[in-house]
């Protein structure tokens, strides 16, 4: 099995929080969790491509989803791997109610808490099982 | 953009030229009516993209030789009216993309170079002006002659002629302008004619006009190719080239056509540096 925990966002395209999705996973693998985590993309994973689907396979994952329809999450689940954690970008928003994101391309100074708070949850998982 | 499309993205993660992907389809989506199709979120909601995508021409942008988004397209039977692969266009366009994931200079320059291609393409009669976003950093060297400073960026992205021109070249583009020795000569500007958007010019061709009181100054284009862009701004305020040629008193962006000839005509900041204090010490002398 692979060492490094897959963390995949949503493709979350055109929506401040799919941004939100992305940034966080992005924010884990580049700056918190570099040793022990890295991202695939999603929009590779779903073409069923054999080569990211022998990556995937039976390889822990944890998933960020930006909306309740959960796409990251089904489809790594789909192409075979374990996903061992759902993020959902909502249940930390919800966290900061009347606060400004941002947009679908920039992220306000509230957005970027909620990055952060996202990122520093998937890192206490990803040392969690390390 | 005269025609809206219908932007199937790759929308890559894990390498950069899928970030180039995906900013550009969102940029194109920010003009009014392009719309995304989402490469995901389409195997499950087909029949709302497919409304989308047989309502617009089809923009396939994939990022890198997997080519997501066109095997979606194929998969999906979309015809696919144009296609773009970000590796390609960083190629084409001599770009070098960094092996990060989050966008560098040279990722948004050639974002933007993209940008104004695919608007380009769709409108080739309409003359419009796009100043790019890009950053433009200046290192400076300077000398003093008497009470007037000199100073001459030392960036390896510029080049200068001997008119006193500089370029200052990014990819396919360049921004030129005049340096401190014309500014300082021709005393305080009044006027500033541009060049016109959407002229060709050739390397050595005049490009727009500045006049003082003293005198008159024809620029003359460090490179060759067409004007896309003016710094209208001098039009209003000419004294801008006066307080700085090189930054806020630039003149003209030009796509270029044949840069790599044009240099060879061209100087470096050591050997224009040299010229430069030579021309002061005669005026001077």
């Amino acid at each position: 099995m692979d060492k490094k925990i897959k963390v995949i966002p949503c493709s979350g395209i055109g929506k401040v929080f799919g941004l939100l999705a992305r940034e966080s996973v992005l924010k884990t693998v580049l700056e918190l969790c570099p040793e022990k985590s890295e991202t695939i993309c999603l929009a590779y994973i779903v073409s069923g491509d054999e080569a990211v689907n022998e990556k995937i396979a039976k390889t822990r994952c944890i998933t960020v989803d930006g909306c309740p329809k959960m796409c990251a999450s089904k489809n790594v689940a789909l192409a075979g791997g374990i996903v061992i954690e759902e993020i959902k970008v909502l249940d930390t928003v919800k966290e900061h109610k009347g606060k400004n994101f941002g947009s679908a391309t920039h992220l306000d100074a509230d957005g970027e808490v909620v990055v952060n708070e996202i990122a520093e949850k998937i890192a206490i998982i990803i040392n969690e099982i390390n | 953009m005269i025609e809206s499309y219908a932007i199937l993205p790759c929308n890559g993660l894990d390498k950069c030229a899928g970030a180039i992907s995906r900013e550009i389809a969102i940029k194109l989506c920010e003009n009014a009516g392009n719309e995304m199709i989402c490469p995901v979120f389409y195997r499950v909601a087909e029949t709302k993209y497919n409304k989308i995508a047989g309502e617009h021409p089809l923009l396939v942008i994939d990022g890198c030789p997997t080519r997501c988004a066109s095997k979606l397209a194929a998969e999906k039977s979309l015809k696919i009216s144009k296609r773009i692969t970000i590796t390609e266009e960083a190629k084409s366009h001599n770009i070098k993309l960094s092996s990060g994931l989050r966008l560098q200079e040279n990722e948004n320059t050639l974002v933007e170079l993209v940008l104004y291609e695919l608007e380009n393409a769709h409108d080739n009669a309409a003359v419009v002006s796009i100043e790019s976003n890009t950053s433009y950093h200046f290192d400076y060297e300077s000398f003093q002659n008497g009470k007037f400073i000199f100073r001459v960026p030392g960036n390896p992205q510029i080049y200068f002629n001997e008119n006193d021109c500089w370029a200052y070249v990014i990819g396919n583009r360049a921004r030129i302008g005049v340096t401190d020795f014309v500014q300082q000569n021709l005393s305080d500007i009044l006027y500033f004619t541009p060049p016109e958007i959407g002229a060709e010019i050739d390397q050595f061709g005049e490009v727009g006009e500045i006049e003082s009181s003293k005198s008159v100054f024809e620029l003359i284009s460090p490179v060759t190719g067409k004007v896309i862009s003016v710094n209208k701004t001098l039009e209003q305020k000419p004294e801008l080239i006066n307080e700085n040629p090189y930054e806020s008193g630039w003149v003209a962006e030009i796509e270029l056509t044949d840069f790599e000839s044009d240099k060879e005509l061209l100087i470096g900041f050591d050997k224009y540096f040299e010229i430069i204090k030579k021309k002061v010490e005669d005026l001077n002398g």
